[in-house]
């Protein structure tokens, strides 16, 4: 398998506005995107795209080289997103069930309980979602999106809301994800964190990419000094 | 836009023809011997149903095709014979009734015919409360392809309905060879037409706006993003 | 296959815990029939009764459409939708585990609204219990099905509430009138057309197969 994922050509538009603007992209499996840029730029966008959530307007998408239905792409890819996807009625070991189940994943309940305790969980396994706190939710879902062993898993500002101790935790986890092989692009306004997990990042500015210097990211200075003038050039641009 | 225009003035010299002819002959044509000069609304009435049913299995075909195709020009077609459609589609529940008064003494009966066409006008007015209240418009061409589809599926299906519930023949039987009187087939001819020709217009007109509309709905973003 | 039994057992196990739709569509129903008697009590002898079985079936559509709208209430919350747009299936399992759940609930509703109205308007329908289940489940069926497509599509619109029944509604004619005619049937003659329950059939099927098909493209962003 060459690549985790690569897209020609991506563009999204919703009506007369063009979201995102023909963007081009090869991720190598084990390999970490971090994509920065000003809120409402679209990044949010790039990565439901990428999820298989919304239909590109013009351009490909393909996702683990042998992927090649929309179905199969979404088995593919494990997504993060701003809300955690979990149904606040069920327990958080029935919702990594149901997951499970929606993934047609052989022994649904073994999968969930090592996903449970993947991310120790096993606690509050039987609170109701809706019950769980911030920091809880967050690793719940981080649970769900892994269960099904994605290729590719997409992380839309996962640090968000989460304590010093709990943001240490998942870096610790994205790093040993990333180690197993799997690609991540992740959507963060923490260039710290970016830093310390990216090989690559591109900042997105109303819709359009630019890439930056795969030297930014040794450091969480050059790499916030990069962006700002990646963002300054593209919105003084016409 | 020079294509457009052209369009439109095809269209309208077309309409302009055809409803000439059309006026004069139903002025020329006899007045009915039972019913009156009343039913010279008919030569509204009947060529208008063509535009309603027409109305409706275009709107139904280019939601269809943008599904399949995603190209915008599909959607503004369905969104432009529908508001075309249901215009006709009016005109026929106005006539009809002004003409059941006057023939048989009520404005309305639960005919298979009437009630059908209530119907579908019914299908065409929630397909466009569900354009207007959907958000982002993209969504709006995909929500309302999928119902103009399932809105067409059922109008067989409407028409076995009411069958099956004795919703029947009051209504005229249609127009078979030689139901009509001598010097009414020219009027009904040149009626269905000018329907047509009427459609066509309205349409191409209707077109142009909503290219006008997605125009300015660009340079609105544009505007915006330069500001921003 | 398995993502329908998957959204098929949580819409059920969501509903058995906290059981609000089932309670909102059982109480709305009675209500619905209190005041169908009020309105249109039914006379002594076979005409003034002819409209009864009518009158059960707008106690069962309002009860239909109550629980429809409430279908996809619950994955508003935490964007559960997303999660079954995201399953690698073809989406129309989906439709089909979502359309199922509001399916057995309108059942059980029915089956209570039957027992009330059977109180209310002085029917015996113990006789004909068997054959009406069957034409109240083919009703249900036709409801339920593009019921649920429309859900999906109304719960992303403005005045949610209100766009379900305007898009509904004109569909649900030939369900409507091929199961009032059987009802009619059933309860006044004892019989059941085989006109109606072709009608049901065939209304059935083409819905559920359209739906199953455009479901794919509702649940896109």
């Amino acid at each position: 398998m060459s690549f985790a994922l690569r897209t020609q050509g991506l563009e999204k538009r919703f009506g007369p506005l063009v979201a995102l603007h023909a963007l081009d992209l090869e991720l190598a499996p084990g390999s970490a995107l971090a994509v920065l840029g000003p809120n409402g730029a679209g990044k949010s966008t790039l990565l439901r795209l990428l999820a298989g959530l919304a239909r590109p307007s013009a351009g490909t998408l393909e996702v683990a080289a042998q992927a090649r239905t929309r179905a199969a792409q979404r088995r593919a890819v494990g997504l993060v997103g701003h809300a955690t996807f979990l149904t606040p009625t069920l327990t958080t070991r029935e919702n990594l069930l149901l997951a499970a189940r929606l993934y047609g994943l052989d022994s649904p309940a073994e999968r969930a309980a090592r996903a449970l305790a993947a991310e120790e969980l096993e606690a509050v396994a039987e609170r109701r979602a809706g019950a769980l706190s911030r920091g809880l939710a967050q690793r719940a879902a981080i649970a769900r999106a892994l269960l099904h062993d994605p290729k590719l898993v997409l992380l839309d500002e996962p640090w968000t809301g989460l304590d010093a101790r709990a943001a240490a935790r998942l870096s610790q986890r994205l790093l040993a994800e990333k180690r197993a092989g799997r690609a991540l692009v992740v959507v963060t306004h923490d260039l710290a964190r970016a830093a310390g997990l990216a090989d690559r990042a591109l900042v997105l500015v109303r819709g359009r990419a630019a890439w930056l210097d795969a030297a930014a990211l040794h450091d969480t200075a050059a790499l916030e000094a990069a962006a700002a003038r990646a963002v300054a050039r593209m919105e003084s641009e016409r | 836009m020079k294509r457009n225009t052209k369009l439109l003035r095809a269209t309208a010299g077309c309409l302009a023809a055809c409803a000439g002819l059309w006026a004069f002959f139903i002025w020329r044509a006899p007045i009915d011997s039972m019913q009156g000069p009343l039913q010279k609304i008919l030569y509204v009435h009947v060529p208008c149903v063509l535009g309603a049913y027409l109305g409706f299995a275009l709107t139904a075909a280019s939601g269809a095709l943008y599904l399949w195709r995603r190209d915008e020009r599909f959607d503004r077609l369905s969104a432009a014979s529908a508001e075309v459609g249901v215009l006709f589609c009016t005109l026929v529940l106005l006539t009809g009734p002004i003409w059941a008064k006057g023939t048989w003494g009520r404005w309305w009966t639960w005919d298979l015919r009437l009630t059908l066409t209530l119907l579908l006008y019914l299908v065409y007015v929630s397909y466009l409360l569900l354009r207007s209240f959907t958000e982002g418009s993209e969504r709006a061409a995909r929500f309302a392809a999928v119902y103009a589809i399932a809105g067409l599926t059922v109008i067989p299906l409407n028409y076995f309905a009411i069958d099956l519930a004795g919703g029947r023949t009051v209504h005229p039987e249609n127009l078979g060879r030689g139901s009509l009187g001598a010097g009414m087939g020219a009027p009904f001819a040149l009626g269905m037409l000018t329907a047509f020709a009427a459609f066509a217009h309205l349409l191409v007109r209707r077109l142009e706006v909503g290219a006008l509309r997605a125009a300015l709905d660009r340079a609105e973003a544009e505007a915006m993003r330069r500001e921003a | 296959m398995s993502a329908l039994y998957a959204v098929l057992w949580k819409d059920l196990v969501s509903e058995w815990r906290s059981r609000d739709r089932l309670v909102a569509m059982g109480v709305f129903s009675l209500l619905v029939v209190v005041v169908l008697y009020l309105a249109a009590p039914p006379g002594v002898g076979p005409e003034a009764r002819a409209h009864v079985p009518g009158l059960l079936w707008v106690a069962y559509l309002f009860a239909g459409v109550l629980g429809l709208n409430r279908a996809f209430a619950t994955e508003l919350e935490n964007e559960a939708l997303s999660l079954l747009a995201l399953a690698p299936v073809e989406r129309g399992f989906v439709f089909l585990g979502k359309a199922l759940a509001s399916f057995v609930l309108l059942l059980v509703v029915q089956l209570a609204t039957a027992i009330a109205f059977a109180l209310a308007f002085d029917l015996d329908l113990w006789p004909v219990a068997g054959r009406l289940a069957g034409v109240a489940a083919l009703g249900a069926a036709g409801l339920c099905s593009v019921g649920t497509l429309f859900s999906a599509m109304a719960v992303r619109t403005q005045y949610r509430e209100v766009m379900l029944p305007l898009l509904l509604l004109p569909l649900l004619v030939p369900v409507l009138l091929g199961a009032v005619r059987a009802t009619n049937a059933l309860l006044l003659e004892g019989t059941l057309p085989w006109p109606a329950l072709q009608l049901l059939l065939v209304t059935d099927g083409v819905f559920a197969i359209v739906s199953f098909l455009t479901f794919e493209v509702v649940l896109d962003e």
